[in-house]
Order: structure tokens, then C-alpha cells, then sequence
């Protein structure tokens, strides 16, 4: 080589620290990396950010919808809020988990995804990564946004902070369910632009042709048929029914059985999307 | 026996029908620079992609450090360093978060990925910017983050495509000593490169890749010896001068060709017993020559012809 001699003198031939690190284990890859997305939750203002739309729609809907507790069908001597808000601690939950698969589409996408194909690691481990970074985001958001809603609009449903923290966990494992589906989808599609329509198209009439906002029974008869296949129906019926101090346990297996099938057919299939190179 | 840190034998990649690499050879031996060119589309990245795992062959065998990129690729993965062509550091940690994440996913414990990050920011003058966004970063720095990303875990195989790509000079030249010094540390290296000059000054052998076909191979010195032609430039002081130079030299065997723009005579020179029988002709007839220069191929030139040969 005839620049080998032009080469100044290396002070690294022999690094103090020079050892191969061949690996490690797959729990420890998914908790480093979720310790790296972690740290996005340094800054407060994704958090502020993630809490407006689920802000505005309480407020929105708590206002508009404030006579619909007087119509025929409505459960008597229930406040509207009381209501409203364990419908928008699943649907708030839902919205995290299409931010889960548009964020790994990104990650997907601008390339920071690439180094970790060439190292030891397994793939699978940044979907758990991503998936359990979401999960923790979903509840200190929910959490937050149960708390606004205690203070600011005097929800204070029957069930008592048991109930309420019951609904709000049923949210967030039903918010980490759909999650995965998001992340096959992501891992599939991998842009950014394709994942929020598909996101805003399978998410925007779930969450309206449901329990959500009014009663299923003054609904239409075509979207009442809808809404009573819908899935998104049993969770809210579930987290309502919780809140409220009147649970059953239809919605609550449904949900929750729906959300482990969403669970075991998506993380395959992300698996298998994500190791696409 | 000499050992080869990278064997790649008659591979090939197919994109759906079309052929991105069609029976690719090549052998690396251990400590050397391998520069692989070729234009944008030849295919340096999808060969890149298959020794690094990212991509299977479609046919064909290659191995790198000794095991099989696609039965071995754990293994294989624990050998090398890449650094891609687009920069793949993440924008929301630091520089030395960046680092520290790399080894702490090596196995490294918490001080060890530490020690190492710090070791990799001093390397790259990155000291200052350690505690920093990489997404404040200038593209040079981003450049030596991405590539100090990849040396981590120490590999005995670095893959650099197209590493200086898009960096000023002043940056290419310190990536170039960078590289200098890995291999003098044993590192192999295979680099892809659109940039002659810097195969010429850092690769030991260079393969050239055109629309997925290996069309050349060898030293620097070799292609250029396969299809160049040096030739002797005589500047001249006079017109009279330049006509007895092009009759001395047409006595003495070549075919000199004036230059009466710049009052100059070139002339082939295939062998240094032409250069010298130029010279004892030009003296034997007396000629007032100012300045006698030799011009040496490029490899732009090299290049140039290999590819447009193959396109023809």
C-alpha cells in the first residue's frame, strides 16, 4: 500500500478496553433498547402533546353531548362525563397503539433500524422494545388524563378509584393488543404516510359506530349492527361498566380475549415483517 | 496459505427479475483495504447487504471471518462493522448515548460500554460533542459518529459504503486516516467508493463492478497497466524547437503528437524504453525542451474505459 508509510502514528493499536463482546441475551437486548426509547420521555412536551387530543375531545364531547343524558336508553342517574370518559381511556388507547406502528415505521424507515441488522442482536427484540415503550407511555398518559378529567370536569363515577383504575388497566391492555396489530402492519408497510391513513380509515369509524359517545340503542339500525359486532364496543362497554361500579363479564372476556388474539396473530406477523430486510 | 477474511464465491442477487449481481468473485485477505467501485446502480450495495446478513444471496457461496453469511450470520454479525451510506445513528440520543447503546446490545456491561464510548469520541474528535443531539451534528460529524458506531465491538471485519460520500475534504482526508490506522491494526476492510482517488490512496486490491458484473481486478498499478497509457509531455520553448522535437521523436520510433496550443509535443510511451529512447532523441538533435513531464493513467480513466467497454 503506498500511503502506509504517509500514515502518522496511531495511538490506538492496542485499546485498554479491547475485548469482543459477542452478544447478549434476548431480555437484554429488549431492555436496553426499551431504555433507549425511554428516554424520549425526557422531554415533557410529547407528553403535553399526546394529552391535547384526548383534552380537547373530553371537552368537546363532555359540552356537545352534555343532553344525550336525557335521552330514552341512556342508563339513568349517570352523569355524562362519568359516562364519556372510560369510551375515551379505550379510544385514547387505541390512538397509542396506531402511534406505536407509525413509529416503527419511521424507525424503519430513516435507517436507524439498519445498523441493528448487521449486529448480534435478534429483531423481535426492538418490537418488544417498541411495544413495551408504548405500553408504558399509553398508561402515564391515561393516568394523566384520569386525573384532568377527576379534576377539571368532576368525573366521579360509582365505581369509585377501584373501578377507574380497573377500567384504565382493561384500556391499556386492550390499547397493547391492537398495539401489535400496528406493528405487523408497520413492519409490513413501513411508511409513515400509508400507516396514518390506514390508522385514521380502520380507527375513525370504530370508534364512532360504538358505545362510545351514545347510547348503542339511538343509533341507526345499520350502524347499530355494526356497532354491535365492533370490537372496540366490548372494551368500552367493559371499562364503562368498571368505572361505573356495574361491571359484567361479557364485555370484559370479550375484550380482553379479542385483544390476546390481536396479540398472538400480530406479533407473528410483525416478527416475521420486521426481519424483511 | 494466506487466510481471507472475506470468500465470495459466484454470487449472484435477483430483485424480483432483475439481476443486481451476476456471479460476483472475490477474495480479501486479512489486514488489507479491498476498494470496490462501480456508479451509482452497480451493485456495491447489494454485495455490501449480502456480506454484511442483511441480505441473502440468490446463489452463490460467501463468507466472512471464516463462517457462512447465511447458515453462520449470528456468527458472521459478530465479526463485522458497518457503516452504510446513509448515516443510521439516531437522532434523539447523544453522540456517546449512540455509542453506549451499540456496546450495551455487544453484551458490554454499563462501565465497560462507557470506557469504550469515550475511547470512540476521543478517536474522532467527537470529545466536545459527546453530550450532544446527534441531531445538532454537522454531516462530517455525523459521518465519524456513524463509523466509530461501527467500530465498537472492535470487528476484524469493517464494511464502509461509501463512507465519505457528501463530507468536505478536510473530513474525507481524517476518514482516510482513520481507515489508514484501522488497518494497521489488523483491521480487513472492504470499502465502496465512486471516488478513484480514494481507492488509489487506500485499497490494497480494487474490484470494479459494473451493472452487477465484476468487469476488473487488481491493484491500482495493475488496471491502470490493463488500459491506460502513459505518455510523455514535452513543453517547448519556440515553434522551431517544437518541429525538430516531433522529427527526433518520429526517428526515434514514436508517434509524438503537437500541442500548439500550450507549445507542447505528447507522445505514447508503452514501456520505460520508450521514455528513454524519447529523451536520447530529443537530446541527440539538440532540442531546447523547457519541461519534460510523464502523465500516469488515472484510474478515471481506467474506470472510464472498463465501464464504457462493458457498455458497449
Amino acid at each position: 500500500m503506498p500511503t502506509a508509510t504517509a500514515t502518522p502514528p496511531r495511538t490506538t493499536s492496542t485499546p485498554p478496553t479491547r475485548r469482543t463482546w459477542s452478544g447478549t441475551s434476548l431480555p437484554n437486548q429488549v431492555l436496553v433498547l426499551t431504555g433507549r426509547s425511554l428516554r424520549a420521555l425526557r422531554d415533557p412536551r410529547m407528553l403535553v402533546m399526546s394529552l391535547l387530543t384526548p383534552m380537547i375531545m373530553l371537552l368537546l364531547f363532555s359540552q356537545v353531548f352534555r343532553s344525550i343524558a336525557h335521552t330514552p336508553g341512556f342508563p339513568t342517574g349517570v352523569n355524562y362525563i362519568d359516562y364519556l370518559l372510560p369510551a375515551i381511556l379505550v379510544t385514547t388507547a387505541t390512538q397509542a397503539a396506531l402511534t406505536s406502528g407509525v413509529g416503527l415505521a419511521n424507525d424503519l424507515r430513516n435507517g436507524v433500524l439498519s445498523r441493528f441488522r448487521a449486529l448480534p442482536i435478534r429483531m423481535v427484540s426492538v418490537l418488544f422494545a417498541r411495544s413495551f415503550y408504548d405500553l408504558t407511555r399509553s398508561a402515564v398518559q391515561l393516568v394523566l388524563l384520569l386525573m384532568a378529567a377527576a379534576l377539571l370536569f368532576g368525573y366521579a363515577p360509582g365505581g369509585g378509584i377501584l373501578g377507574s383504575a380497573a377500567a384504565l388497566a382493561l384500556a391499556i391492555a386492550v390499547g397493547w393488543g391492537l398495539g401489535w396489530a400496528f406493528l405487523a402492519l408497520g413492519a409490513w408497510l413501513r411508511t409513515v404516510e400509508v400507516m396514518q391513513t390506514v390508522g385514521f380509515v380502520a380507527i375513525f369509524p370504530l370508534m364512532f359506530a360504538s358505545s362510545a359517545y351514545v347510547p348503542i340503542a339511538s343509533l341507526p339500525g345499520w350502524l347499530q349492527a355494526v356497532a354491535k359486532v365492533n370490537p372496540l364496543t366490548y372494551a368500552i362497554d367493559a371499562a364503562r361498566g368498571l368505572a361505573l361500579g356495574t361491571p359484567t363479564l361479557g364485555p370484559i372476556a370479550g375484550a380482553l380475549l379479542t385483544s390476546a388474539v390481536i396479540t398472538v396473530i400480530g406479533s407473528s406477523l410483525a416478527a416475521r415483517g420486521i426481519r424483511r430486510p | 496459505m494466506s487466510e481471507h477474511m472475506i470468500e465470495v464465491e459466484r454470487v449472484g442477487r435477483t430483485f424480483r427479475d432483475v439481476a443486481a449481481l451476476t456471479d460476483v468473485d472475490l477474495r480479501v485477505p486479512r489486514g488489507t483495504v479491498l476498494g470496490l467501485l462501480g456508479h451509482n446502480g452497480a451493485g456495491k450495495t447489494t454485495l455490501v447487504n449480502i456480506l454484511t446478513t442483511v441480505l441473502p444471496p440468490s446463489t452463490g457461496t460467501a463468507r466472512v471471518a471464516g463462517y457462512d453469511v447465511t447458515r453462520q450470520s449470528h456468527l458472521v454479525r459478530q465479526q463485522i462493522g458497518l457503516t452504510g451510506q446513509f448515516a443510521t445513528v439516531d437522532e434523539q440520543l447523544t453522540g456517546a448515548e449512540n455509542l453506549i447503546l451499540i456496546a450495551r446490545l455487544l453484551g458490554a456491561t454499563r462501565r465497560e460500554a462507557r470506557a469504550r464510548a469515550d475511547e470512540l469520541l476521543e478517536l474522532f474528535d467527537l470529545g466536545p460533542a459527546a453530550q450532544r443531539k446527534a441531531s445538532t451534528y454537522s454531516g462530517g460529524m455525523r459521518r465519524r459518529l456513524d463509523l466509530a458506531t461501527s467500530l465498537v465491538g472492535h470487528p476484524s471485519v469493517v464494511f464502509l459504503d461509501e463512507p465519505t460520500t457528501g463530507l468536505d475534504p478536510a473530513s474525507r482526508i481524517g476518514l482516510w486516516e482513520i481507515v489508514e490506522g484501522l488497518v494497521d491494526d489488523g483491521t480487513t476492510i472492504l470499502l465502496t467508493t465512486q471516488y478513484l482517488e480514494e481507492a488509489d490512496r487506500l485499497a490494497d486490491s480494487i474490484t470494479v463492478l459494473s451493472a452487477g458484473k465484476v468487469v476488473a481486478a487488481g491493484t491500482a498499478g495493475e488496471l491502470k497497466a490493463q488500459v491506460g497509457q502513459r505518455t510523455v509531455t514535452v513543453a517547448m520553448t519556440s515553434a522551431e524547437e517544437t518541429a525538430l522535437a516531433l522529427a527526433a521523436l518520429r526517428g526515434a520510433g514514436l508517434q509524438p503528437v503537437p500541442d500548439d496550443k500550450h507549445l507542447a509535443v505528447t507522445a505514447p510511451v508503452a514501456t520505460s524504453r520508450h521514455l528513454a529512447a524519447a529523451v536520447r532523441a530529443l537530446d541527440d538533435a539538440g532540442v531546447d525542451f523547457g519541461e519534460l513531464s510523464l502523465h500516469e493513467p488515472t484510474l478515471d480513466d481506467v474506470y472510464l474505459a472498463l465501464t464504457h467497454r462493458d457498455a458497449a
